[in-house]
């Protein structure tokens, strides 16, 4: 039953505007304007104190990107994001799975749920610095491994490595994962699955067939989450790693410490171009408004 | 014949072993395996959290790990007096009151956006793009595009301005898409319904929208409290002099090597659940009075 | 400009959303004031659009649509002098009933104690007292419906528009709410406008019964008439109870015409208004199921009776007072009698049985 118009007319777009006047009022100084402002750095030049002298070279861009070391930046940046991408969709999928189709109970399922989305609430810094008494020299970790003979020396490669890295991601990440792959999982019918039970699908077959393609929506936002705060994170690198590591944003942060903006702001638009386009990527995939507005 | 006799029991047994979730019944050996990841998962969740609040009462003689050395609040008490750790005081009451303001008006401009985007209009794919572009750009960058645009403007960073539109680029776009999830769930036919009885547009809002999203609103709020309440990124350039409570957090974690950066976690965690507690109870009374949720939804 | 009466006059009604095709496309009606007049015809014809727009939800795209001698287009609901029941009620679900029916009060600035008061009054009308206070989760569907109910007519409108109102019911509930949707017409002394694609529910309810199709009136008039006098073949098959036949006029005789079919021998056919038809002419005729009789091979035809169509049992339902007999009369079409219970057990068909269906011919009717 057609409910409204769909040819949206002059006035439909005024109320529209109206609504959503105070967020464009709010985006426009405080998230385009200081992306025109980085834009504008990248091609300014530096008394390398701080001070920006107003011009146009393509200087920054050319030492940013003939840089051996941003190479090197994008390639540690591309193997945490791939890293923590795969772990978080592994154990996210399997958690709201798990919560979706072998919890009975829905009030259960729903309690469990909020278990896992709590902390998503709490500081992520002391999240972060939580995993030191476990993952230390002296940590939980080694001590057990130590009184059972697994090994006998501590093992340094535990916290500030990457590995302490990928866990700290994964770590506070999964969330991500889990709550937008759980919506999509509870939307989908039951009956669908007790069908192709009844038509002799086998577990693998359902997972492939149903579950996957109907929880894609789902994995795209989860995905566009965990690959855009990993890749533009300098934190959990920085104190994780214990300086051993670096990304690109944590090199960006690096370089404004020492006042040297145009070329953290040449860095700082190729990261956001490159961002950009793996989002775009991801939601050529999938129509993020109408499954969230469904 | 004698075939489809015999193969009989064998085409009926695969079929109960095969039920992803049979509502009764035995349960297939997934639900075990998939029931032992879950509580790893919420043991690697809780458990590195928990143990920092266990070592946070350590006595003075207290240090970073395992074991226990006394048990006593000497480090929160460290942690509200010793000028060596900052200004925890100051920063925590100016990140609660910069919660409450972004709480505010991530609700208020989430609710309108909300409203808005329920209808199609020209440029309303600009806007939303524009959104999404807001959540997914390194903090940092935004933070650091922030700071320099006030430095050119010749305003003073400072946590109630700068700090505060930076965070709203972060809580907003959260807050109109979980406006979104909460108005797909509202039925047209109510609004309509006030219209016919003679409501004007704002009565519709006052009496019947704002009541009925009523829990979605205090998720919107969740979401902008903990969210500002927990932001770093966005504020380190633009917070100004005063540090915000997660700043202040993150230079202790590169000054501090005792017990008092693990009591400020205890209570920071203390707020965050009390918050989340006031939250989610809301939501649960709200839909409890209401007879279990929205019949008609 | 006060709207006192609730007759309403559709004059060249037409909306369109897309602007290229009408969903309801000229429409021409007139409802007496108190009138119960029910809008029947599968989904998607046009007949909730109508009621939107007689509502004041939904602006048409040419026509006018008059109530109470005014042209009402362009108007709030409230200056309508309209109130809609909405399909599923849309009740609030986070007021208390009392507070649901007060709403239109509220709103309109009455008082507290004032409108609580005429609230109250009102939902005595509707027997609710006992559940003022409750939430409309704890009630059951029939309540539900008679909150929406009071929540529509104590704005004291002169038109209420009903969309769907029993769909959400059960099969005892929906009998049950039909009798009290008709009782609280008569005491309202309004007009009535009730939306629905059950046929048994708008004959058992409405004065005017409006058949419509693609967005168009197929037939409007009182319940009997469109029910025992479709006038074409859609509205026959539409309302139901009719066997449609289809062939060409073979002879013109006086006061009746004989049709030729597919089936062996023709069928004597009554005049009544048609005298246009000549020789050749495709036409469609339509008989009642229960003026079907069937006789067993060899037996004399009743008195009155001209026709005599050999057929075969192909189905036979047992519905309680009357047995539906399934023939394979004609090739294309349904053919159905409807036996009563005693006739039919005194010497009971079976399927595959050979019987010729007649009736008496004074009975059948050609359709436009």
């Amino acid at each position: 039953m057609p409910m409204q118009s769909n040819s949206p007319l002059p006035r439909a777009n005024l109320a529209g505007w109206l609504y959503v006047s105070p967020l464009v009022l709010v985006l426009v100084p405080f998230f385009v304007a200081p992306i025109l402002v980085v834009l504008a750095a990248s091609v300014f030049t530096t008394d390398g104190f701080g001070g920006l002298t107003p011009g146009f070279t393509l200087s920054n861009y050319a030492e940013v990107l003939s840089s051996g070391l941003t190479l090197k930046l994008y390639l540690a940046t591309i193997k945490f994001t791939v890293l923590t991408w795969m772990f978080t969709l592994l154990i996210g999928f399997f958690v709201a799975y798990f919560l979706v189709f072998h919890v009975r109970n829905p009030l259960l399922a729903i309690g469990l749920f909020l278990i896992c989305t709590v902390p998503f609430w709490t500081s992520n810094i002391i999240r972060m610095i939580s995993w030191i008494p476990l993952l230390g020299k002296e940590g939980l970790i080694n001590d057990a491994l130590l009184a059972t003979g697994v090994i006998r020396q501590p093992l340094d490669v535990l916290l500030f490595s990457d590995l302490a890295v990928v866990i700290a991601y994964v770590h506070q990440l999964t969330i991500f994962m889990i709550v937008p792959i759980f919506n999509s999982m509870a939307r989908i019918d039951k009956r669908v699955i007790e069908a192709a039970v009844d038509a002799g699908a086998s577990r693998f077959e359902i997972m492939r067939h149903i579950v996957v393609p109907m929880s894609k929506s789902g994995i795209a936002l989860g995905s566009i989450f965990v690959v855009s705060i990993v890749m533009g994170d300098f934190f959990v690198v920085k104190v994780m790693s214990g300086g051993g590591s670096a990304s690109v944003v944590s090199a960006f942060y690096e370089d404004v410490g020492v006042l040297q903006y145009p070329t953290a702001a040449a860095s700082a638009v190729l990261l956001t171009l490159v961002l950009m386009g793996v989002v775009a990527l991801i939601l050529r995939t999938v129509d993020i408004r109408r499954e969230i507005t469904r | 014949m004698s075939t489809a006799v015999v193969e009989a029991p064998e085409t009926i047994e695969p079929a109960v072993s095969k039920a992803i979730a049979p509502s009764r019944g035995q349960r297939p050996w997934t639900f075990y395996v998939l029931a032992g990841l879950f509580t790893l998962y919420v043991l690697a969740l809780y458990g590195p959290m928990i143990c920092i609040y266990i070592l946070s009462f350590q006595d003075i003689r207290g240090g970073l790990v395992f074991p226990m050395k006394g048990h006593s609040l000497h480090w929160f008490v460290d942690l509200f007096t010793q000028a060596r750790t900052g200004d925890v005081k100051g920063s925590f009451d100016r990140s609660i009151k910069l919660a409450l303001i972004v709480t505010v008006i991530t609700v208020v401009v989430s609710f309108l956006a909300g409203l808005g985007f329920r209808r199609r209009f020209v440029g309303d794919n600009a806007v939303f793009t524009m959104m999404i572009g807001s959540l997914v750009a390194p903090g940092l960058v935004l933070g650091l595009g922030t700071g320099l645009l006030f430095q050119a403007l010749g305003l003073n960073a400072a946590w109630y301005t700068s700090a505060l539109g930076a965070q709203l680029s972060w809580t907003l776009p959260f807050g109109v898409l979980v406006m979104f999830a909460v108005m797909s769930r509202f039925n047209h036919a109510w609004e309509e319904a006030a219209y016919d009885l003679g409501a004007s547009r704002w009565q519709t809002i006052r009496l019947v929208m704002i009541p009925v999203l009523a829990p979605g609103l205090v998720a919107v709020a969740l979401f902008g409290f903990t969210l500002s309440y927990d932001e770093f990124a966005r504020s380190l350039q633009t917070a100004g002099s005063l540090n915000t409570l997660p700043l202040e957090i993150w230079s202790m974690t590169l000054n501090v090597t005792s017990p008092s950066l693990y009591a400020l976690g205890t209570v920071t965690t203390i707020v965050s659940f009390v918050v989340i507690a006031v939250g989610l109870g809301t939501i649960v009374l709200i839909q409890k009075r209401r007879g279990g949720g929205s019949a008609h939804g | 400009m006060k709207i006192e009466r609730g007759d309403i006059e559709l004059a060249g009604v037409c909306k369109s959303f897309d602007g290229v095709s009408n969903v309801v496309d000229g429409v021409n009606l007139k409802i007496a004031d108190g009138a119960y007049c029910c809008f029947i015809g599968p989904s998607g014809c046009g007949k909730t659009t109508i009621l939107r727009m007689i509502a004041g939800h939904e602006d048409p795209t040419a026509g006018e649509i008059v109530i109470g001698g005014h042209n009402v287009v362009g108007l709030p609901p409230v200056q309508r002098r309209t109130a809609m029941m909405f399909q599923s009620y849309a009740l609030f679900p986070h007021l208390t009933v009392r507070d649901n029916i007060a709403f239109a009060l509220r709103v309109r600035g009455m008082a507290k104690a004032d409108r609580l008061r005429a609230a109250d009054a009102m939902i005595e009308k509707v027997r609710l007292t006992p559940f003022a206070d409750r939430l409309p989760a704890q009630l059951s569907g029939g309540q539900q419906q008679r909150v929406a109910l009071a929540r529509a007519a104590i704005t004291e409108p002169r038109v209420l528009l009903l969309d769907e109102p029993l769909s959400a019911l059960d099969e005892q509930l929906r009998v049950q709410m039909r009798q009290e949707l008709r009782r609280m017409q008569r005491d309202l002394g309004i007009t009535f406008i009730h939306v629905t694609h059950t046929q048994l529910e708008a004959i058992a309810l409405a004065d005017l019964v409006v058949v419509m199709d693609n967005g168009r009136i197929k037939q409007a008039g009182p319940a009997r008439e469109v029910y025992a006098q479709p006038h074409d073949r859609y509205v026959a098959e539409f309302m139901g109870g009719q066997n449609v036949l289809s062939g060409r006029v073979e002879k013109v005789n006086g006061a009746s015409f004989m049709l030729g079919q597919a089936a062996p021998g023709a069928i004597e056919v009554p005049l009544r208004a048609r005298s246009s038809l000549g020789i050749g002419d495709k036409i469609d005729i339509a008989i009642r199921r229960d003026d079907v009789a069937l006789v067993r091979p060899g037996g004399a035809l009743p008195t009155g009776c001209s026709t005599s169509l050999p057929s075969r049992v192909l189905a036979i339902e047992y519905q309680g007072y009357f047995v539906k007999v399934m023939l394979d009369t004609v090739p294309d079409d349904e053919f159905v009698a409807y036996v009563p219970e005693k006739t039919f057990f005194a010497d009971p068909l079976n399927v595959g049985d050979v019987v010729v269906a007649t009736w008496p011919t004074e009975l059948a009717r050609p359709l436009a």
